[in-house]
């Protein structure tokens, strides 16, 4: 009795018995806090991915039972020429986009921090595009580059340059998207960029410039390493989103002329609400999730880095 | 002499290079944004004027058009104000409480979950809209606000709950305590102490959803066709007509989508920094 006692005394006292009863009541008091979060995204998200796989192995379409297939869609989608030809354009997008965005970015943000005039005003209008929907900006876009009257192609002709065939050329379709990409999605590279920069303790550049350090030496060995997280994270995170990048292209060519400006988004599209190919889609659907995963791999790893940099 | 005339020379080329990268900074961002308001006013003829007209009598027509001949833009304006207020709410509800569940309760499997909410945010959008395009024509949401406001509210949540958890983590924890002495549940001291000092976190996770619902594409083209149509969709529907786009109702309607939320994200640029920063760096 007495030992019993005592071995329950001691249990009790065990630290990893209290540990877990610990969490248990820690666990009790979050749940319900998180629950909504989490309802949102298992039942908008998570069981709809994996419904797409499921349909993914399926021959299915409207009204008709599925039946199914094996990895049949899956070789279906790899074997098609315009899979490989959207895919092939949004990688060329992605190439394009992300890495003048970052360019761009890392300059407008080297210059606000140099000191700029209308600095208020200026950080105003860069920021102005992130107000404006795909869809107005694909209409301004139309209107600029009209192949006939387009102020830009009037422009472009009266300086003698060629103008962007882009509704017959496919190369200059590509352009056009990827240019409507920048311009909408520039002001929030630069904001990560240009915050990051912003953190960068001034008192570095002066060390380095009573040090004699160049210009161009304090960028190399300050300012660039110390972007560098930041830098990695904002490319990441734009691969990420530049890979599914549907609206931009869908309304300036709609991946015409004769579908050679599609991009993976629009492939899909077309696969499941236009050809009624729901298993095609499905498939193409986890092509993009794992190509997804994969980069958010290397996200995540960046995101650890740069947390073990700063040391939490 | 010559080291004396390059120091001069670079004295004024630092600012005449700055003036020049200014300017092409403003003409970028803002050119589009102009052609688009001014060919809002112009009269028909004058939009495709060669070379453009910066002169002209502004006449106001197209609106007139626009609000004669497709009074389905304004309901979209209303649906769009609807779908993004219910969406705001409901990231701002969810993600605040989720975003207070981990800054205050720490443990394993609660870091792993909000790892989760991250990494379930690489799904693309277009590939759920596969199946819940059967779904929601099963259960009848169809063409409704519900079910872009659970899209909108679903893909910024995640976000949200972290951009809160930065935030509520810079509220001293003795706080909590003092409370608890008291007798305090969780969910009075999230309501009665972090809501009124979080509000500038949930300001910043506001204006995030508020400029993508107001703006969002793809969702509401596949799932809204005629009662909940946004004011985007009705944009792209005047887009569509290949060969008669009227371009100043077009230019009319982008016009009066585009104001509000400019005007809008223009005011809240303070917290809009703050968001991507978590706070960190002051606007």
């Amino acid at each position: 009795m007495n030992t019993a006692t005592s071995t329950l005394a001691q249990a009790a006292e065990r630290p990893a018995w209290r540990w877990k009863k610990a969490l248990a009541s820690r666990a009790a008091a979050a749940l319900p806090m998180i629950a909504p979060a989490h309802a949102l995204v298992l039942t908008v998200l998570v069981i709809p991915a994996f419904y797409v796989l499921w349909l993914s192995f399926y021959s299915s379409t409207f009204g008709k039972a599925p039946s199914f297939v094996g990895l049949a869609n899956y070789s279906h989608v790899l074997g098609d020429p315009y899979f490989w030809r959207a895919l092939w354009n949004t990688v060329l997008i992605i190439v394009v986009v992300v890495h003048v965005e970052l360019l761009l970015g890392l300059g407008m943000a080297l210059l606000f921090t140099s000191g700029v005039p209308l600095k208020r005003f200026l950080l105003a209008a860069t920021l102005a595009p992130y107000a404006v929907s795909e869809v107005s900006a694909a209409a301004v876009w139309r209107f600029l580059f009209d192949p006939d009257a387009g102020p830009v192609t009037q422009a472009a002709l009266a300086l003698g340059l060629p103008p962007l065939e882009w509704s017959i050329n496919p190369a200059h379709g590509l352009s056009l998207i990827a240019l409507l990409s920048i311009w909408l999605h520039l002001p929030f590279t630069f904001l990560i960029l240009y915050a990051a920069r912003l953190s960068v303790p001034a008192e570095l550049y002066e060390a380095a410039k009573i040090d004699g350090a160049t210009a161009w030496q304090s960028f190399r060995r300050i300012t660039l390493p110390l972007l560098m997280p930041a830098i990695l994270l904002a490319a990441l995170f734009r691969y990420i989103f530049v890979f599914r990048i549907f609206s931009e292209a869908w309304l300036l060519t709609g991946g015409g002329p004769a579908r050679t400006t599609e991009v993976v988004g629009v492939y899909l599209y077309l696969e499941a609400f236009r050809f009624n190919a729901f298993g095609a889609a499905s498939a193409t659907g986890w092509v993009m999730v794992l190509v997804s995963l994969l980069l958010g791999a290397g996200y995540l790893w960046a995101l650890r880095r740069q947390g073990a940099g700063r040391g939490h | 002499m010559a080291t004396n005339n390059g120091k001069a020379i670079k004295k004024l080329a630092v600012p005449a290079g700055k003036w020049l990268a200014v300017l092409v900074i403003l003409l970028w961002s803002l050119v589009p944004i102009a052609f688009m308001v001014m060919s809002s006013v112009k009269p028909g003829q004058d939009i495709f004027a060669v070379p453009p007209r910066l002169t002209f009598t502004p006449t106001l027509q197209h609106y007139v058009d626009l609000w004669t001949r497709w009074g389905s833009f304004f309901h979209g304006l209303l649906n769009s104000f609807i779908i993004t207020a219910g969406a705001t709410l409901l990231v701002v509800a969810a993600s605040t409480m989720a975003g207070f569940a981990y800054s205050r309760i720490r443990g394993p499997w609660l870091e792993r979950s909000a790892m989760f909410l991250i990494v379930v945010r690489l799904l693309p959008p277009i590939v759920i809209t596969l199946p819940l395009f059967g779904v929601v024509n099963h259960i009848g949401l169809n063409d409704t606000h519900l079910v872009l406001i659970l899209l909108y509210a679903t893909f910024f949540v995640s976000l949200g709950t972290i951009l809160m958890r930065t935030f509520i983590d810079q509220i001293p924890y003795e706080l909590d305590e003092a409370a608890m002495v008291d007798g305090a549940s969780r969910f009075t001291i999230l309501w009665r102490i972090i809501r009124p000092l979080a509000r500038q976190g949930m300001l910043a996770v506001s204006v995030f959803v508020i400029v993508y619902a107001w703006n969002e594409f793809l969702f509401a083209f596949i799932f809204t066709s005629t009662k909940a149509k946004t004011a985007p969709l009705v944009i792209s529907e005047m887009m569509g007509s290949l060969d008669g786009v009227e371009w100043g109702v077009l230019f009319a309607a982008s016009t009066v989508q585009l104001i509000p939320i400019l005007l809008f994200v223009l005011l809240m640029q303070k917290h809009l920094v703050a968001g991507l920063t978590g706070g960190a760096v002051k606007g």
